[in-house]
């Protein structure tokens, strides 16, 4: 009698255990996963910052009455390569976007710089880059739902009230994003 | 007027008819043993077991041993190369999609082919392949390309590609049971032991059973491939966020009629997009993919 007691309460005691390492470490492992697809965000930041130079450099020689364009793709970057905050980085990005957006367009009117096998290079590059940067952030949204999901589901709750956890923040796409940039000729 | 599905409940309800065609599947295997064990040894069916668990181990572990090489040299496909502008593109596609899916970059290869299709290999998501036919390069624009790319890491990130060779190891390794007991009948004659007439209906179904269970096998596995396909389609549309891309893709894929025969093994057929090997417009319980028209409804209908 006494042993099959014993027998219960281990049986009670490891589905306790188990269920408890289970979601520890689901939890951790979703937290990690939320920084490591932000790590992610951030070297296709740079990845894409970097290649502004060569663009600039590639486009310098054809586009001279463009002056404003240019400018405006400099100083995004400029933005980009000073911004701290997640938030940030994802404003100066998209303002990037837009930039880059009407210099692509204006780009349209010179046809020996849309010849050039360079700039041809460069395109396809930024264009990989920044849908990259888009994937990052979805995925990164999605690995924040995943976490948020289980710390505020029962019982997930329980024990994300046991470490401390709190629900992450989502990456917001602010509405400047959203909006077709303005192509001045 | 058919419930607007979201992309994430088209997710769940693939996931759970691959379990139920799955556990079909376990079911089947184990039926077939014991109707042998009944067969052969009437007085304990559990000696069948130590064959037959062998021999099924052995199987699955020769489909198993199948290398992605042996899939990419099947199919004569070579590294794409990201001097030429197209395949630069495939490239940039796979690496955006794996990005999507938070997976590690997969090899990427090309095969020379007209037919628009593409494929996905390997065990594991670390060791994976991604082909695609030159015809689907050329023919498909960037958004239904990524649609196409978007299937197949979706095939990878649902280990989809283990989950065939262990299946495609289990159908074998009933036939070849099936098999076995068939020539074992014609030589020595089944039920040595056992005399007894009430049992002689049940020793013919036994028999029927066993014979039956390879066609069993062989539909439960086309089944299992084709609710995958619907899962990777639903699956790459969560990826892109776009199912219109993909839809896209399998409308051109439907209209192109290309020249020449497809090239590559057979077995390797439940890997690609669309089935090389058959007439797009058919589809019965005999085929690994589902009708493209059903495939391209559902995408739309998300």
């Amino acid at each position: 009698m006494l042993l099959w007691i014993g027998i219960i309460l281990l049986i009670i005691v490891l589905f306790f255990a188990f269920v408890f390492f289970g979601y520890y470490n689901r939890i951790i492992r979703l937290e990690n996963r939320i920084d490591n697809s932000w790590a992610q965000i951030d070297v296709q930041l740079r990845r894409r910052a970097d290649l502004i130079p060569n663009l600039m450099e590639t486009v310098k020689g054809y586009m001279k009455h463009e002056k404003e364009v240019l400018e405006n793709v400099t100083k995004a970057r400029s933005a980009l390569m000073s911004a701290k905050s997640p938030q940030d980085n994802i404003n100066a990005d998209n303002m990037l976007t837009g930039a880059l957006k009407s210099l692509f367009a204006v780009a349209e009117n010179y046809p020996d710089l849309k010849a050039n096998q360079n700039f041809l290079n460069l395109q396809d590059e930024l264009s990989n880059t920044e849908n990259k940067i888009a994937y990052s952030r979805q995925h990164f949204n999605d690995s924040v739902l995943a976490f948020n999901n289980i710390v505020e589901t029962i019982p997930g709750k329980w024990f994300a009230g046991m470490m401390n956890k709190k629900t992450r923040e989502m990456l917001q796409i602010p509405e400047a994003a959203r909006e077709v940039p303005q192509v001045k000729f | 007027m058919e419930k607007k599905l979201l992309i994430e409940d088209h997710i769940r309800r693939n996931k759970l008819l691959t379990v139920i065609v799955c556990t079909l599947m376990a079911l089947l295997f184990i039926s077939v043993i014991f109707a042998i064990g009944y067969i052969f040894f009437p007085g304990n069916i559990f000696i069948a077991l130590f064959f037959s668990i062998p021999i099924a181990l052995v199987y699955v572990l020769i489909t198993y041993s199948f290398s992605v090489q042996t899939v990419i040299a099947a199919a004569k496909a070579r590294p794409a190369n990201p001097m030429n502008r197209d395949e630069k593109l495939l490239i940039n596609r796979v690496e955006e999609m794996s990005i999507a899916a938070g997976l590690p970059m997969p090899k990427v290869y090309v095969q020379d082919s007209d037919n628009i299709n593409a494929f996905a290999t390997g065990k594991k998501p670390e060791k994976s392949v991604i082909c695609a036919t030159t015809g689907a390069i050329r023919k498909l624009n960037q958004q239904e390309l990524e649609g196409v790319i978007s299937h197949e890491m979706s095939h990878i990130k649902n280990h989809d590609i283990l989950i065939a060779t262990v299946t495609i190891g289990v159908v074998g390794a009933i036939a070849l049971i099936a098999e076995i007991l068939f020539y074992s009948m014609f030589w020595g004659g089944a039920g040595r032991g056992r005399k007894g007439e009430g049992n002689a209906i049940l020793m013919i179904l036994a028999i029927l059973f066993v014979i039956l269970a390879p066609i069993f096998a062989r539909l439960t596995y086309l089944a299992i491939s084709r609710k995958r396909e619907y899962l990777a389609d639903s699956n790459g549309a969560y990826l892109t966020r776009n199912p219109e891309g993909l839809a896209m893709a399998l409308e051109k894929i439907k209209q192109d009629h290309p020249q020449g025969k497809p090239k590559g093994s057979k077995t390797v057929a439940p890997l690609y997009i669309s089935n090389p090997f058959k007439s797009m417009s058919v589809s019965s319980i005999w085929s690994t993919h589902p009708p493209l028209d059903e495939r391209i409804r559902r995408l739309r209908s998300m």
